[in-house]
């Protein structure tokens, strides 16, 4: 309470600072008669003529996932067959000679560099779309993505497609196309977040029945290899899956700014909204559209990767207590969670190794009900 | 009164021409002409399902109308970017849904969306005008709070701070009394023409109460069946055969007590067809003609 105070003093005063030099400044306004109007628990940053909000509490809640997931990063790399030493591991990552660099800077640093994208990617895509639906149950393992790429990739594997440098794009295309269709039986004059979900999940069941299909019908072996990919797995995933997905990362960075405003407002009721000017259609389809794209690539990198994009927003959402899913630390919250959950898959069972997918699941879910219980006997509410 | 035509009493700038609206295959409104005139609460009254607030959802383009056009400066509606019209006409729609686990000052401050750019998202003037709004309302003290947690009548006043800190010459306000009782209803009305006195904003509400309809309204519209039947300055349309045509209610119109004007008061108690009136009457909670003249008593 207190620091939250005297960060609003200390923005005050920069305030006054420059309304002072402005030079027009009413004396009235910050007089102890009028109350302070201000974003509750929002910061306001200055810089030239433009001006930012920034939520107090994600900010710190971001700082500290940054600092845990920093020390996931190095714990990866420390364990494996061998132990290397966190000192050996942060000269590799500094470019410093070491005995290590083969283990640490080639086996291991491609495949984490993976899981941190991949998940950065879901937890963005699942904030996105649960965003857009309103729906803290919509992700893109309900709308569709998941099992168009799914239905796509092993539908590609049967017919003898089996290069690991082009089925990521089968993936990434199938993974779009659902989307596509989903739009397509959604939009009616407009996007409504419910029927788009319950169309989604209509698509993802058919694609879902064909994907077993395929399974049951096609070569054993394959059917084999297709399972691994449809649990999300990083085994042997490196720099050739993560260039593409760093890229797009990259390019959807001015998209993301533009989502990180636009999604203030969606958080209303339609009528609301739209009294407040904002273009809710535009809104929707601008954040799924994201969030499909983002939750394809990602796919098309590691396979579906369970849970990541429906559980790091929500986790993100309940430790900011932020009246929106906030954003960076969504996608903070799912690299931790695919990082973790792959140091976990590498060497709960080691020598034997599973893949990630069954692990976020399990890193998640249990942590997600915890925060949920705690948050409710707290407090009602807070479940979007 | 039917046939009347609707005329200017004055400048408008907001007004609706030949406007036609409809759900679906459902025609609510038909052929309705309205200027709205300016810097005068006008408020719209009439039975459940006569369309007031389609034709209020129309006049804040919540609905696109099948035919005719709701100008704005003599610009339609739907030419204009959303963001524009946010800029001059405010509009509380009947239940606001808020963001989940929003604060009070946070909620209030998201007013000034329409006002803000994404590099420019909190200026002097958002300040000024949030705590301006926060002070008229009385909602400075339940900054803090999550409006979750507020009672029915603490939620409406931050609601209407909200409108109020969007800062524009038109509000229109859906029903902006219901689920409030009695105190928090005067409470917020008195509140709506306070600002219309010292901003001159041109208010346009929708009402379910006839007796508050007329004691608020400097321009009341009474509407039945999608059309407009009467308007004017309610002293000088507010009569028992009004009520007739618009409720189907058999009433006796007095003065009010307090302000002189005229109040609606149900009866005579055994009308032939009381049973089905009962049901339109306005004011909602209890229905019955009892209710109503208990409500008149606490004035």
């Amino acid at each position: 309470m207190t620091r939250i105070d005297q960060g609003e003093r200390a923005a005050q005063r920069e305030q006054g600072r420059r309304a002072g030099s402005g030079g027009h400044h009413a004396v009235g306004d910050t007089g102890s008669g009028r109350p302070r109007g201000r974003p509750v628990g929002h910061a306001v940053l200055r810089a030239g003529q433009g001006s930012f909000l920034v939520h107090r509490r994600a900010l710190v809640v971001g700082v500290v996932l940054t600092v845990l997931l920093a020390g996931a990063v190095v714990a990866s790399l420390c364990v494996g067959e061998s132990f290397v030493a966190p000192s050996e591991v942060l000269r590799v990552l500094l470019g410093l000679p070491s005995p290590d660099r083969l283990v640490v800077g080639t086996l291991r640093l491609p495949r984490l560099v993976t899981g941190l994208l991949v998940g950065i990617a879901f937890g963005l895509s699942g904030a996105l779309i649960q965003t857009m639906a309103r729906n803290p149950l919509a992700s893109p393992d309900v709308i569709g993505v998941t099992h168009g790429a799914g239905a796509a990739t092993v539908a590609a594997m049967t017919f003898g497609l089996t290069s690991y440098t082009v089925l990521p794009y089968v993936s990434v295309a199938g993974g779009l196309l659902a989307a596509l269709l989903v739009y397509l039986f959604a939009w009616r004059g407009g996007l409504a977040a419910s029927r788009f979900v319950l169309i989604g999940i209509g698509i993802s069941v058919a694609l879902g029945s064909l994907t077993r299909l395929l399974l049951t019908k096609g070569d054993y072996l394959v059917a084999q290899q297709a399972k691994t990919w449809l649990t999300g797995s990083l085994n042997g995933r490196g720099y050739d899956q993560a260039a593409p997905l760093a890229t797009v990362l990259v390019l959807l960075v001015p998209f993301l700014l533009w989502a990180a405003r636009a999604r203030r407002g969606s958080a209303f009721d339609d009528d609301t909204a739209i009294a407040l000017g904002i273009r809710l259609d535009r809104v929707r389809v601008g954040l799924s559209v994201l969030g499909v794209v983002l939750a394809s690539v990602a796919t098309g990198a590691a396979g579906p990767v369970d849970f990541v994009a429906l559980l790091a927003p929500q986790i993100a959402r309940r430790l900011t207590r932020a009246p929106h899913i906030p954003l960076v630390c969504s996608a903070l919250m799912g690299a931790l969670i695919v990082v973790i959950g792959d140091l976990l898959a590498r060497r709960l069972l080691s020598p034997l190794e599973l893949p990630v997918g069954v692990f976020t699941a399990l890193v998640g879910a249990p942590y997600l009900m915890w925060l949920i219980v705690r948050t409710r006997s707290s407090r009602s509410g807070g479940t979007a | 009164m039917t046939g009347n035509r609707p005329t200017a009493p004055g400048p408008s700038r907001l007004a609706a021409r030949r406007l036609t609206l409809a759900y679906e295959d459902r025609t609510v409104v038909e052929e309705l002409d309205l200027d709205v005139p300016d810097g005068k609460v006008t408020v719209i009254v009439g039975p459940n399902a006569c369309g007031k607030s389609t034709l209020l959802r129309a006049l804040g383009r919540l609905l696109k109308p099948r035919r005719g056009a709701v100008l704005l400066d003599g610009t339609e509606l739907a030419r204009l970017p959303t963001k524009r019209i946010a800029q001059v006409i405010g509009l509380l729609p009947q239940t606001p849904v808020p963001p989940e686990g929003i604060t009070v000052g946070d909620l209030i401050a998201r007013g000034r969306q329409p006002h803000q750019k994404w590099w420019q998202q909190w200026s002097e003037t958002d300040e000024t005008s949030v705590s301006e709004a926060m002070q008229r309302t009385g909602t400075a003290d339940l900054a803090e709070r999550p409006v979750d947690e507020l009672s029915g009548g603490q939620r409406q006043r931050v609601w209407i701070a909200m409108a109020l800190a969007q800062d524009t010459d038109l509000l229109l306000l859906d029903e902006p009394t219901t689920y409030l009782d009695i105190a928090h209803q005067v409470e917020v009305l008195d509140l709506v023409r306070q600002l219309n006195r010292e901003r001159g904003r041109t208010v346009v509400a929708v009402l379910h109460d006839l007796n508050q309809a007329a004691r608020y309204a400097d321009h009341l519209i009474a509407m039945c069946a999608g059309r407009i039947v009467a308007q004017g300055a309610p002293g000088d349309i507010v009569t028992a055969e009004l009520v007739q045509e618009v409720f189907g209610l058999a009433s006796v119109v007095v003065p009010d007590p307090v302000t002189g004007g005229p109040m609606v008061v149900p009866g005579p108690l055994r009308s032939p067809d009381g049973t089905s009136a009962g049901d339109d009457v306005p004011g909602g909670a209890g229905g019955g003609a009892t209710v109503p003249a208990a409500r008149d008593a606490a004035w």
